[in-house]
């Protein structure tokens, strides 16, 4: 039977539904009204027990986690996973992870808090949990969240990136041990001390020295970051700028699902303190080396690709911009790459954000053949800054 | 001013001898085509019959036509040979076309500027154009016809200014959302007038003022040269001098302090799609008016 017959007798069939349908015009439609007035005295008579406290029935819980997990696997597919065994990643993903994560899911040797426990349905401790899913399909969760339950969205959509990295620490907690955990999550301050020069920062920055604590387990009390580049330096930038970035993080000008909660909860006071204080450590020394191509790109430009020299505005003189001397070279080209991307050109960005969109040659998010910066310029720049001294 | 930018406005030989050709070839296809309409006019109405000969038919509709055509081959080659003389030594002037605008060199004289082609009178100018992004052409109808602007590739043309003028010409291949904004002056002195251009141009003296503290401060300087000083930058228009320039924005603006104001603040809304990024909000308004000024003195 060729394409045509199907087509008529499909056609045919659908008339002779319709035909009937519209005969009986009166029965399906008082059929319809009755339903929907039964749906809507069922809503209105409060009948329906929406408490947490009670439960699922089992089998409808049954149907949801399928439903939830079949939507997962769907979802996930064409989700292509970066290389994930990076301890740098790893770093950052579990600095997130005690901030946002924690919190519901409880973390390696301290179990879910009470109340978050009494969510339905109960966030689940991940231990255990991990192994059943594909690391794709933990991107999937924790980028896009689950419908109908506590679970939340990645707060910044333009960031897969930083979904990545807490993918890739979520796939370590499997047997890890509170150590490491408190190695990872805390950095320096995992063993608790303080430096007494830092005390009364502590005690200006919120009532349990939370602002300091949350910028210090990955940029340490020192702002110097980590050698591995998992997190920059912001030591000896200057107040101006360092304030305006926690600003433009708080309202989501300058996206990022990590950076963005922190500063959110910062009172402008706070702000100001943190500013103050990370713009007073030491500059970090510079490394020696350099390297021509990086050092053409940051003195001169690319003309022809409409690159700016990134000197122009990046070498201290300016308190609005960041110097970029001596920051670790991963997070330098990390940026390079968002901006690359679009990632960090916004809707709503700030008048520096398209200044800088504009001096990187406007590039054409997406396809990385129209990028004005190939990977290898990126990596040149980069590491002609990390040697750099301004 | 009449005739800024006609071809019917000729103000050079080059542009005199395609415009003569112009002419020749317009009135030269009218007289034909009106000759044409009477014979068929006067063959419709039977009063020709001698028409009809055999003869009459292969002299107009064969022999005519290819003498005709022969000559016009003949004097078309004879102008395009002279179009490619070289008289004297020729002024060469590199132009390269960037989306949306033009920078314009003298490789000899050492001077960068912009969006506008200074000529000195009765001397011929070589211009050797190409582009580095997309294909762009340069048309100054009163000086010559358009010449293509190949990235990758050198083309050459050249023309000599009759008379001093100012003329404009413009982008004549689609270049992009701005092509429509992509304008440029062609200047015209006297010879004496045109070395005590590029002499002031080398000298390049630079006014000390706040505006210039403020010019640094905000990195301008990593996309635009002002010679004399410490910004370098090659991505924007050289800006040397530029309060002596015709416009603002190749062609789009008239060039006093306001419009520079105006075009240092929101480029973006005066040009959309262009290079350069908006400065309002960066800036106080203070520091935007202490940057156009210090821009309308640099000359």
């Amino acid at each position: 039977m060729g394409i045509k017959d199907a087509l008529a007798r499909l056609r045919s069939e659908a008339r002779d539904l319709g035909s009937h349908i519209w005969l009986n015009r009166p029965l399906v439609l008082g059929t319809v009204a009755a339903g929907l007035l039964g749906a809507g005295l069922f809503a209105w008579s409060g009948a329906y027990d929406i408490a947490a406290s009670k439960g699922h029935w089992a089998i409808f819980e049954h149907g949801l986690r399928y439903g939830m997990r079949q939507s997962v696997a769907t979802h996930s597919m064409g989700i292509v996973a970066p290389p994930l065994d990076d301890e740098a990643l790893v770093r950052r993903g579990a600095g997130h992870y005690q901030g946002g994560c924690a919190p519901c899911h409880g973390a390696p040797g301290r179990p879910p808090n009470p109340i978050t426990r009494a969510m339905l349905p109960e966030p689940p401790e991940l231990g255990p949990r991990i192994a059943e899913w594909r690391p794709e399909e933990l991107f999937r969760l924790v980028m896009h969240g689950i419908k109908y339950t506590g679970m939340p969205a990645w707060p910044a959509q333009q960031r897969p990136d930083e979904v990545w990295s807490v993918v890739a620490f979520l796939r370590r907690i499997p047997g890890m041990e509170e150590t490491t955990y408190r190695r990872l999550a805390f950095g320096e301050l995992a063993d608790e001390r303080e430096r007494p020069e830092d005390a009364e920062l502590t005690l200006r920055t919120g009532p349990a020295g939370e602002g300091i604590a949350a910028c210090a387990r990955c940029h340490g009390q020192d702002g110097q970051g980590t050698q591995d580049g998992a997190f920059p330096r912001i030591s000896g930038q200057s107040e101006t700028y360092l304030r305006q970035a926690l600003h433009d993080y708080a309202s989501g000008a300058r996206p990022s699902g990590i950076m963005g909660p922190i500063a959110a909860g910062l009172t402008r006071a706070e702000i100001e303190g943190l500013a103050r204080h990370y713009a007073h450590q030491p500059r970090p020394p510079a490394a020696p080396g350099s390297v021509e191509r990086g050092r053409l790109i940051a003195e001169q430009g690319l003309p022809d690709r409409r690159v700016a020299a990134c000197q122009g505005c990046h070498d201290g003189r300016n308190p609005a911009y960041p110097n970029l001397a001596g920051q670790h070279p991963r997070f330098i080209e990390e940026q390079l790459v968002l901006w690359m991307q679009g990632g960090r050109s916004a809707p709503g960005s700030t008048e520096a954000a398209r200044i800088m969109f504009q001096a990187v040659g406007a590039p054409r998010a997406g396809d990385e053949h129209l990028w004005t910066l190939t990977r290898g310029d990126i990596r040149a720049v980069a590491a002609w800054y990390a040697g750099a001294t301004n | 001013m009449r005739g800024e930018q006609s071809a019917l406005s000729p103000r050079g030989p080059e542009a005199e001898l395609l415009h003569g050709l112009t002419w020749l070839l317009s009135l030269g296809g009218a007289v034909i085509f009106l000759l044409t309409m009477l014979l068929l006019v006067l063959a419709l109405t039977g009063r020709a019959r001698w028409l009809a000969s055999p003869r009459v038919m292969v002299m107009l509709g064969a022999v005519l036509p290819t003498i005709v055509l022969i000559a016009l081959f003949a004097h078309s080659t004879g102008i395009v040979s002279a179009l490619g003389r070289v008289v004297g030594a020729p002024l060469v002037i590199e132009v390269v076309a960037r989306q949306f605008w033009w920078e314009v060199r003298y490789p000899e004289q050492g001077i960068v500027t912009a969006n506008e082609i200074r000529l000195p009178v009765g001397r011929q100018a070589e211009l050797r154009v190409t582009s580095p992004d997309v294909i762009h052409a340069l048309w100054i109808p009163a000086l010559h016809g358009k010449i293509d602007m190949i990235p990758g590739r050198e083309n050459r043309l050249r023309l000599t200014a009759g008379e001093a003028g100012t003329w404009r010409g413009q982008c004549a291949e689609f270049c992009g959302s701005q092509h429509t904004l992509m304008a440029l002056f062609a200047v015209a002195q006297p010879p004496a007038e045109f070395e005590a251009w590029a002499a002031r141009q080398r000298a390049a003296p630079v006014p000390e003022s706040a505006g210039r503290a403020v010019f640094a401060r905000a990195g301008c300087g990593a996309c635009h040269t002002v010679r004399g000083t410490e910004f370098s930058g090659r991505i924007g228009p050289d800006l040397t001098l530029i309060g002596t320039r015709q416009s603002l924005g190749a062609g789009t603006l008239e060039n006093h302090r306001d419009t520079l104001l105006q075009w240092v603040s929101s480029p973006q809304r005066v040009k959309p799609g262009n290079a350069m990024p908006d400065f309002r909000g960066v800036l106080s308004d203070d520091e935007l008016r202490e940057v156009a000024e210090w821009l309308e003195n640099l000359r």
